[in-house]
Parts: C-alpha cells; structure tokens; sequence
C-alpha cells in the first residue's frame, strides 16, 4: 500500500514540474527570441580555448540582450555545451542542441577535428554554424551551412611556409607535430609551401595528442641539426615541448601557430617563451570597437580575450545581424533562413575590422606575424600582415 | 646515429625507466604480501602530487629558487608521503579489507572502484586543467661531452636507488620486514606465530602507497600534475613490476629500467611511430608472460600439496 501511495506521489510531482514546460513552449513558440548554441571544451587540458570563445559570445549576448534584442524586443538566449575537445562530446552536444534545446544557429565547435564531424550534422539537420576557431582548409567544404570567422590554415600554411623561408631565412626547419586534423594540416601546409620555395624539412617527428613525454622526438630532432622548429600545435603540448627542449640544451629557434595566442602558454611555460615566432590571424587594425571589446571582456572574466574569443564575438555578432534581417522579411527565425542572411553579411564591420565572407563560407582575411620577446602576452610584438597572391609572399599594408 | 646521440637516448629512457621503477616498488610490494594488484596505486601518486604541489606553493610564498625552496620541497614531500600512506591505510581498511576473505575478483574490482573514486573527486576539486609544478632547484642542463643531463633526471635516479635500497634493507633485516615475509608465505601461519597480520599489510599499504608520493612529485616536475596523470604511468608501472618478476622488489627496479629504455629506444632506433610507442610496453607484457610468466627476476612458485 505504502509503494503504491510512493508511486502516485512520484508521478504527482513528475507531472506539477513537467508540465509548465510544455505548456510555456506550447503557447510563446510564435513570439520568442531565438537561440544559439555554443560547443567548445571547457574542462579539461584545453579548457582555456572554449572558455574564453565562451566567455566572448556570452558578453555578446548580454550586450545585446540589455538594448532588447532582436527588433528590440526579443532577446537572444545562449546554450553552451562542454566538448572537452573530442569528438564523441561534440556529437552528443550537438545532438542534445539540435534536437532538444532546438537551437537556431551554432557557433563553435572550437576544435578542428570536432567541427568536421559537427559540422556533417548541422549541415545534414540545416542548422547554421560559424566556427571561430577551426582552421582546417577544408572545414567550410562540408557544405554551405558551415562558415567562419577565423582565417582557413590553408592560408596559414601557405603564409607561414613562404615566410620562413623568404622573411627568416631558414632552409632547413624541423616540425614536431599531433596526430590530429588541425596540427597535421598545418604540417602539410608548411611543408608544401616551405619545400616549394627550396627549403627542406630534414626532420619530421609526431605525437598523439594528450602525450607529456617529448624528449626521444626532441633528441631525434636535435640531431638532424635544424635551424628553427615549427610546432604546430595547442599550447599544453607546446609547453611541454619548450620546457623539455631547454632541458636538453635545445636551443635553436621555435616557431609555432595561431594555437600559440593563447595567453595560457605563459602559465605553463614563461620562461622559455622568448623568441617564438608565430603566424596567426592578422591583427584587426586598432579600432575603438576592438579596445572597448578587451577592455569589457577583461573587466568581466578577470583575463583577456584570445583571437578565437574575438572571432567568437564577432560570430555572435554577425548572427544578431543575420537574425534581425530574417525577422524583418519573414517574422521567424527559420534555420535556413539565417544561414541565406549570414551568407549574404557585407563589409560587417567587427572588432576584428571589416569582414565579408567568401561563397565557400570562409572569411576573406589576411595572416599575421607575431614574435614573442618575453615571458608575457605583453611582449608578444606584431610584425605585419602576409597573404599569398600567385604564389608570391605579399605584406599588406 | 652519432655517440652522443646514442647516450642522450640511454639517458632519457634511463630517467623514464626510473619513473616506472618507482612506482613498481609498489604495485610489487602489496602484490608480495597480498597476492593482489592494487589499482588504485596510480591514483594515490596523483593524489602524493596534488598534496605536494599544494604543499610546496604555500610553504614557498614568493621566495626565488635557494636554499629555502628546496627545504620546502622536501617538507612537501614528506607531507604528501604521510598524506598518501595514510590514505592507503584508510583504503585498504575500507575497500580491500572487508574481501579479504571474497572471491579473487571483489578487491579487484573494489580497487578499480576506488581508482574511479580517487581521479574523478581530484576533476571535481581541483579541476582538470594540468598544473605546473616548478622546480625548487635551477634546472639547467648539465652538457657532458655532448649529453644533456638535468639535474631533475638525475634526482628521479638517485630517489630511486635509494627507495629500491631502503625498501630491500627494511624487508630484509628488520623485525617488521620478517613479518612481512612471513605473511607473504602464509597468512594463517603467521597469525599462529603471533604476528599481527592485520597491522603488517596496513604498514605495507603505507610504505607502498609513501612510495607513490615520492613517484607522483617527480612526474608533475616534469609532467605536471593533472587528475589522470596516473591513469597511464600506473599502467606501465605495473607492466614493470611484472616483467621484473611480481613480488620482487629488485625486480621492479629491473623492470622500470628496462621499458623506460625500451620505450624510448623502439622509437629512437628500431624506428617504431612515435603514436605506437605505449604497444611496446604492452607488447612486452605479452612476450614476458609467454616466455617467463614469473617475470625475469621472479621465481616460479610450485603448489604446496
């Protein structure tokens, strides 16, 4: 009798709590403000990278939420999904966004290897998404619902490979790369543009992702006598591999990727940061907006954004620009709809400067050379933006 | 490959291997007595490196490298060597203790259980982002004759030795490692002798899990200290302990030496990937039980009739 009497109340209190949900979707469907999602890792090794994409994307929100949102009224809601950079969370993240919160526009996933395979989802389900940070050259290719708003590496590798060679001066580099889509197809990229100008890569040496150990790859290395060591790689490797290569009296110069902005690697490794050279997304020209970014952001979260972070906001950004339009002419927020609006964005004028985007979906942007002449994200000196153009290293003025 | 290529190799395997020989001490000494495998030993390291690193930064405040730091560290280092023998202690009285008497399979899984327990409430308090460790002492590299030796590597070296040395003194020629020997031959003989079973395996659980401090200080030095960071050393570690001969303490020093350099010179000479460097371990494992199951320093045990 008791059990019975248990059960009933259970049932009872499923039913009082359950049941405002639906009703609330049931009737406010037609007048509410739309949703976007975020993915990115935010515990973990790698929770630094999704947690300032989403910390930017947040503040966004909350700006934009506070002059009324969408035509004024209708506010942006934001649902973040921890990743913890693999492939399996992303999925299961995507999963519960696309078909339980019933999102209408992705931002993220931060990581390369997560975005190929969350980005076959959104585009089989028809669900916008803009990357801030996935770099791969051939993400944007999955289909026409994936964009980004950072610089493809096919860039970065052609810039960076063209730039060691020419600028530096190196001939003979060494690359100590993961096992993983983004720090392989920067290898590839480098290599190819490297070796096309007579340069050599005399020694090419790997390791999974996760790995602490990189001495038997370092000695390897120090051995085939390289000029300079391109990294490709995500900063707890990176120090890992800085650290390790002054304790075996490495001491020839390391050049790295835009995985290197991220201001950690100065916890973990500051005093062997000196001298890296590293390419990543050009510096926005300054701009009031960018300064007033940095300056809301740091006196939010305590820490300065990344450039992902910034691409994040400016993601954030360019959604409430696509959403606004497709509320004018339609009165909802269709999926498909958005993605036709974020497609046509021209000269969206952002923190990262003026950005339009290709028809493939990646951003028409420049790269940025940057060297680090401390053991701070102060000392990092900026030296100029770089593109290709007929094969030839061209700076941009 | 040059001379001092080849050295450099021998070096980095050798202090790898140091690693692992450490924290086979023990996996091997509770095997000895217990005849079981306790797998939450690579958790105990990680919890010995936390509670050293937490140790070692309140004590240090902002002093630079000297004198102090290093007392600072060895005082960490003692803390966290009582802080883990007695979470062994604690872990044996409440996870292992109650099956003694179970199927072989119970403290097994109980102790996989409690390897869950140890490196999820570590993701829970500390987070999961890795944590540097800094040295207490200038680092930089020695260069002899072209081989590169950190002062790090060669502490990992001389611990070990010395762990190895004073374990084999104490289960050797003292009163509480005859004990010990006792009731790793037979338990109720010992009881029947008047020897305080019960005690004897708290103490080895001690020592055993004191050991795994020491280990887990020295890997966060040069790998940080992170939740899983014994995930994957245990692992080895054990493999260690059973290639050297399970239950043999000089044998888990073998052991450690021998994958440390095996790991590293697969890679360095036989040209193995770097991605399948852990498959030499574990290829190893394979060969030895094959081969010898007693392990190389082990002696095969006959069933008493």
């Amino acid at each position: 009798m008791k059990k019975h009497m248990l059960v009933l109340a259970l049932i009872a209190t499923m039913a009082l709590t359950v049941s405002p949900l639906f009703a609330n979707g049931a009737s406010e469907s037609g007048a509410q403000g739309p949703k976007i999602g975020f993915i990115g890792p935010m515990t973990g090794d790698y929770a630094n990278y999704g947690t300032l994409c989403n910390n930017a994307v947040k503040l966004a929100v909350e700006e934009y939420n506070a002059k009324g949102g969408i035509a004024g009224k209708l506010p942006v809601t934001l649902i973040s999904e921890d990743s913890e950079g693999t492939v399996e969370k992303g999925l299961s993240a995507i999963e519960k966004l696309s078909s339980s919160d019933k999102i209408n526009a992705l931002i993220g996933p931060v990581f390369t290897g997560v975005s190929f395979a969350v980005g076959q989802r959104v585009q089989s389900e028809g669900i916008p998404m803009i990357t801030p940070s996935a770099t791969h050259k051939d993400i944007t290719n999955i289909g026409n619902y994936v964009f980004r708003t950072v610089v493809s590496d096919g860039l970065q590798g052609e810039v960076a490979g063209k730039y060691f060679y020419e600028v530096l001066g190196y001939r003979n580099i060494a690359i100590l790369y993961a096992k993983n889509d983004y720090s392989q197809g920067l290898f590839e990229g480098v290599k190819e543009n490297f070796e096309a100008e007579g340069g050599k890569v005399i020694s090419e040496e790997t390791f999974q992702v996760g790995d602490k150990d990189f001495k038997t790859q370092l000695t390897k290395i120090k051995a085939a006598k390289p000029e300079a060591i391109y990294i490709p790689d995500y900063t707890a490797e990176m120090a890992q591999i800085l650290e390790q290569a002054s304790e075996l009296d490495l001491t020839i110069p390391f050049l790295s990727c835009d995985g290197f902005s991220n201001p950690q690697i100065y916890d973990l490794a500051g005093n062997f940061t000196k001298g890296v050279v590293y390419v990543g997304p050009a510096k926005a020209e300054e701009n009031a907006e960018h300064e007033a970014f940095v300056k809301n952001y740091t006196a939010k979260f305590g820490t300065g954004p990344d450039s992902f972070a910034t691409n994040s906001y400016d993601a954030a950004y360019i959604y409430f620009a696509a959403m606004e339009r497709a509320y004018k002419k339609t009165g909802k927020f269709d999926r498909a709809a958005i993605r036709d609006e974020v497609a046509a964005t021209k000269d969206f004028m952002g923190v990262n400067g003026k950005m339009n985007f290709e028809s493939n979906g990646d951003l028409v942007a420049y790269q940025g050379i940057y060297q680090v002449t401390g053991n701070t994200a102060d000392s990092v000196v900026y030296k100029g933006a770089y593109t290709v153009t007929d094969g030839k290293l061209v700076a941009v003025k | 490959m040059s001379v001092s290529e080849f050295f450099q190799h021998f070096m980095n395997g050798l202090t790898l291997g140091g690693i692992y020989a450490l924290i086979a001490l023990g996996y091997t000494m509770v095997y000895g007595i217990l005849k079981f495998i306790n797998f939450a030993h690579g958790d105990i390291l990680m919890v010995g490196a936390y509670v050293g690193l937490f140790t070692y930064n309140a004590l240090r405040g902002d002093a630079s490298l000297g004198a102090w730091t290093v007392i600072s560290f060895f005082i960490a280092m003692a803390v966290a060597m009582v802080a883990c023998g007695g979470l062994g202690v604690v872990i044996e009285r409440v996870a292992y203790r109650p099956l003694r008497h179970a199927a072989r399979l119970a403290p097994l899984l109980s102790a996989i259980g409690v390897s869950f327990m140890l490196s999820n409430s570590a993701a829970w308090a500390f987070g999961t982002q890795s944590r540097k460790f800094d040295y207490p002492f200038d680092n930089t590299p020695i260069n002899i004759k072209g081989v590169i030796i950190t002062p790090h590597q060669i502490m990992i070296l001389a611990v070990a030795a010395v762990m190895m040395v004073a374990l084999a003194l104490f289960v050797d020629k003292t009163r509480m490692g005859k004990a010990m020997r006792a009731t790793s031959i037979d338990q109720d003989t010992a009881m029947l002798m008047g020897i305080n079973v019960d005690r004897v395996i708290s103490l080895t659980f001690a020592v055993g899990s004191a050991l795994a401090a020491t280990g887990g200080i020295l890997i966060a030095l040069d790998f940080k200290a992170y939740p899983s960071m014994g995930m994957m050393t245990g692992l080895k570690a054990f493999v260690a302990a059973v290639v050297g001969g399970i239950g043999n303490i000089q044998g888990a020093m073998l052991g450690g030496i021998i994958l440390g350099l095996l790991e590293t010179f697969g890679v360095a000479v036989l040209g193995i990937p770097t991605g399948m460097k852990d498959t030499i371990a574990f290829g190893v494992l394979i060969l030895i039980l094959l081969i010898k199951p007693e392990g190389i320093l082990g002696h095969a045990e006959k069933e008493k009739v």
